[in-house]
């Protein structure tokens, strides 16, 4: 049983060459270890393939908030604890698959969208401010997103992962 | 053209782009410099001359004032006009000469946004004595002093690597211990916050517990009194009443003390004293404990002191001094201040991640010994995960998580625990399952959720059950903790969660769930040590039928003459005064925390049962070999502490 373990592990850990500091290995390894099969995958293709699809509603839910904001002032402190509260919610599940980087960028949207700074202490910066941080933050996490779903996609030898 | 490798030198650490074209003007100036001011006469010359070619002046020319020259079109100047005047193709070079020769770039305001009135791209430049139509002024340029050379630059620059390589090992050596630190810290104050609740709470329950025994004995003082002077006033009505009165109600405490019944006063007299006796040591050591927890909060550790003052971090009552916890406090607030940035907790890991892979270098053993362990540590844990814990049963956990990828991961690995899974979406779902009746033995729960955060679910699921609830959060600062255990939480998963720190967790509450090796029955431990066997039987019947106290059944009184203090209590400080003699170890007797009497609403079971488990697990203390022996002498198999325990 161990050694199959640790055969386990070199190719979990030989699948997945260059994904830098885009992706935690070991903790995406923990992930890797609850397959059955580890041709197929399945339990970890499909979590995977479920994150990127609810990273990608939430990324269209924090677009759709952004501009929300902008097009009424007033709803600029709604927004905000929305746009929080959607940060939130991707910084767990990105953590738990050991996407490092989008999870950081998603604390960031959280901490802007409950009006503190970058690191989590309480400001008072205005809401338009914050609203342009998240912005600019939401660029960021999406590029950082795409990277570690590329490296993923390669991982699952996924057709669609050369284009993109 | 013959090239000066001293100047290259030169050139290079005046961070210009030197590259080997002619450049005759620094080879003159190099090595001739005592005629340096008569060459420059000649360069300045040139450049004035080229100056006066109107053809050029698109590309260069004078400044609008004449007090500065401008290039306009970098390019075709370096291409085109620097041959022919200069005899290279270098701008870097031609700016560098210029300098030599005192020349200034002319910078308005900051470079990025101050607009040159020539044009972005231009490039102009001044000198006092450079003047257009002043031909004369030429004669007043003077080539700089030629800067102090750096002989021993190539031994610089390799000492300075060695000393970062040095440097960047401590840094990396330094880092790890931090990290270390800062994890066995966090799992301090883990342990501390729960010990010192668990403290707060045995010391309310002993209060309550004394508060009840003072009514009893002042009750007992009366009923004493009438029953002298009714033994006074009439014989055969004396007999019966002194048989009847003490064993009834004050036996267990009485029968314990002294077992003289013809003298019903004294017994009396000696609870008295030893109540009193037993009320000062309690005082005094709830005073201490509140004490530590004002010293940690006066010392700012965390800024928002909680309402009832059980603060996660008093030390034991019983380490003493003030300094000692000053210092600590001290510490804590250090470590924090230091520790954070880099720590786990917050999500930046320098150490495995980005840290090492960015340091340019070969790194020395202490380095290899840190990427050795972070490889060998996911082997281990797959061998601690995959093997079954060996339960007597599929211990029943709730997952309640809002995030699908949290919750299918958590229940995968839970599922790979041998646990049967159930979960909800939200707080909401979580308390409504749990109030239709859903028994399960152990709550999983995030903390931020929709509809119902798990504070608050916790809030109310601890109005009717006592179900261990673990945290499940990244928020896991001091106050965070403190406020979820406030709350009746019973410990905290920081998040992410691991696989091992998910089994730890369930080894740690769910120890009576395990097959122990040792033959020690899970459900141990029925008394403290010094309770002997037959009035611990005895208070076990006591709560199932009150009435049946073995040696008075037939005189018992009704309860309904004693308001106010049901028979439970009435056995209660029997149990209970022992082990408060014997120290607060004794807490394992689970009986006396079953008075219905409990001032925070505090999860008692669950502490029962996590201090049962850790006797299960890898410590088994001097307490735990007593209930040892209990278990033996006694195989009941009751286990009054787990009433509404799912079976």
């Amino acid at each position: 049983m161990a050694s199959h373990l640790a055969e386990e592990s070199e190719t979990g850990s030989a699948g997945l060459p260059d994904s830098g500091d885009s992706l935690d290995l070991s903790t995406f390894e923990q992930i890797l270890e609850m397959d059955d099969d580890e041709d197929e995958r399945e339990f970890s293709r499909s979590i995977v393939y479920g994150f990127f699809e609810q990273a990608e509603a939430t990324f269209g839910k924090m677009d759709k908030s952004l501009s929300a904001a902008e097009s009424q002032k007033h709803q600029g402190e709604n927004e905000l604890a929305n746009l929080s509260s959607l940060g939130h919610f991707l910084k767990g599940s990105s953590a738990t698959l050991g996407m490092t980087k989008v999870k950081d960028s998603c604390e960031k949207i959280q901490h802007y969208g409950a009006h503190k700074d970058d690191a989590g202490q309480p400001t008072n910066m205005e809401d338009t401010l914050l609203l342009k941080k998240i912005k600019a933050t939401v660029a960021t996490v999406k590029v950082e997103y795409k990277e570690a779903e590329r490296i993923l996609k390669q991982f699952y030898h996924d057709p669609d992962a050369h284009t993109a | 053209m013959r090239f000066d490798d001293n100047m290259d030198d030169r050139q290079s650490i005046g961070g210009g782009s030197a590259n080997s074209s002619s450049d005759f003007v620094s080879y003159f100036h190099f090595h001739h410099h005592e005629n340096g001011d008569l060459l420059t006469l000649v360069q300045v010359r040139k450049l004035y001359k080229m100056l006066e070619d109107p053809s050029y002046s698109q590309v260069v020319r004078w400044g609008d004032d004449g007090g500065s020259f401008v290039v306009l079109e970098n390019e075709r100047f370096t291409k085109s006009i620097l041959p022919k005047h200069f005899k290279h193709s270098n701008f870097a070079s031609f700016v560098r000469q210029l300098n030599k020769y005192d020349f200034h770039k002319v910078r308005h305001n900051n470079e990025e946004n101050g607009h040159s009135p020539y044009g972005s791209g231009a490039w102009e430049f001044k000198h006092p004595e450079f003047k257009a139509n002043n031909k004369d002024s030429l004669d007043n340029i003077r080539r700089k002093a030629p800067a102090p050379r750096k002989p021993p630059q190539v031994v610089d620059e390799a000492a300075p690597t060695q000393q970062m390589d040095l440097v960047n090992t401590q840094l990396v050596a330094t880092q790890q211990q931090l990290q270390q630190l800062q994890q066995r810290y966090e799992e301090l104050n883990i342990h501390h916050s729960i010990l010192t609740q668990e403290l707060m709470n045995v010391q309310k329950t002993v209060v309550n517990h004394e508060h009840v025994m003072q009514n009893v004995m002042s009750y007992l003082h009366s009923v004493d009194a009438r029953q002298r002077r009714d033994s006074k006033i009439g014989g055969p009505f004396a007999h019966t009443e002194e048989n009847n009165v003490p064993p009834a109600n004050v036996d267990p405490a009485q029968q314990q003390i002294s077992p003289l019944e013809d003298e019903p006063a004294s017994p009396l007299q000696h609870a008295t004293k030893l109540l009193h006796d037993l009320n000062a040591d309690v005082q005094l050591n709830y005073k201490n404990l509140e004490h530590m927890s004002d010293l940690h909060n006066r010392n700012g550790a965390i800024s928002t002191p909680p309402p009832d003052g059980s603060r996660g971090h008093a030390r034991a009552p019983t380490s003493a001094g003030s300094s000692s916890s000053m210092g600590y406090a001290k510490l804590h607030g250090d470590t924090e201040a230091i520790v954070y940035p880099v720590g786990q907790s917050n999500g930046i890991d320098p150490m495995y991640s980005e840290h090492i892979h960015n340091i340019p270098y070969p790194m020395p053993s202490k380095e290899n010994e840190a990427v050795d362990s972070r490889m060998s540590a996911p082997a281990a844990r797959k061998k601690s995960t995959q093997v079954d814990p060996g339960w007597v049963r599929p211990p029943q956990i709730l997952l309640v998580e809002d995030d699908p990828t949290c919750r299918r991961i958590g229940s995968k690995f839970l599922y790979s625990f041998r646990c049967a899974i159930d979960s909800a979406f939200d707080g909401l779902e979580a308390v409504n399952k749990m109030n239709a009746g859903s028994k399960y033995d152990l709550v999983l729960m995030d903390i931020i959720m929709p509809n119902l955060d798990g504070v608050s679910a916790t809030h109310l699921i601890r109005q009717f059950d006592h179900t261990p609830i673990i945290a499940m959060t990244s928020n896991i600062r001091s106050d965070d903790i403190s406020m979820y255990f406030q709350h009746g939480m019973n410990d905290v998963l920081p998040k992410p969660f691991t696989k091992e720190g998910l089994l730890n967790m369930l080894e740690k509450h769910l120890g009576h769930l395990k097959h122990m090796p040792d033959g020690i029955e899970p459900m141990a431990p029925h008394q403290g040590s010094s309770i002997p066997q037959s009035s611990a039987a005895q208070s076990l019947k006591d709560e199932s039928s009150p009435a049946q106290s073995p040696s008075t059944i037939s005189n018992w009184q009704s309860p309904g003459q004693f308001p106010g203090i049901s028979p439970t209590h009435a056995a209660a400080p029997h149990q209970f005064m022992h082990p408060m003699h014997a120290g607060y170890s004794q807490e394992q007797s689970p009986v006396q925390f079953q008075t219905p009497h409990t001032p925070l609403g505090a999860p008692r079971q669950m502490q029962h049962r996590r201090q049962i488990s850790e006797i299960g697990g890898e410590d088994i203390s001097s307490d735990a070999k007593r209930q040892r022996m209990y278990d033996q002498a006694n195989p009941l198999g009751m286990n009054p502490m787990h009433p509404g325990r799912p079976r």
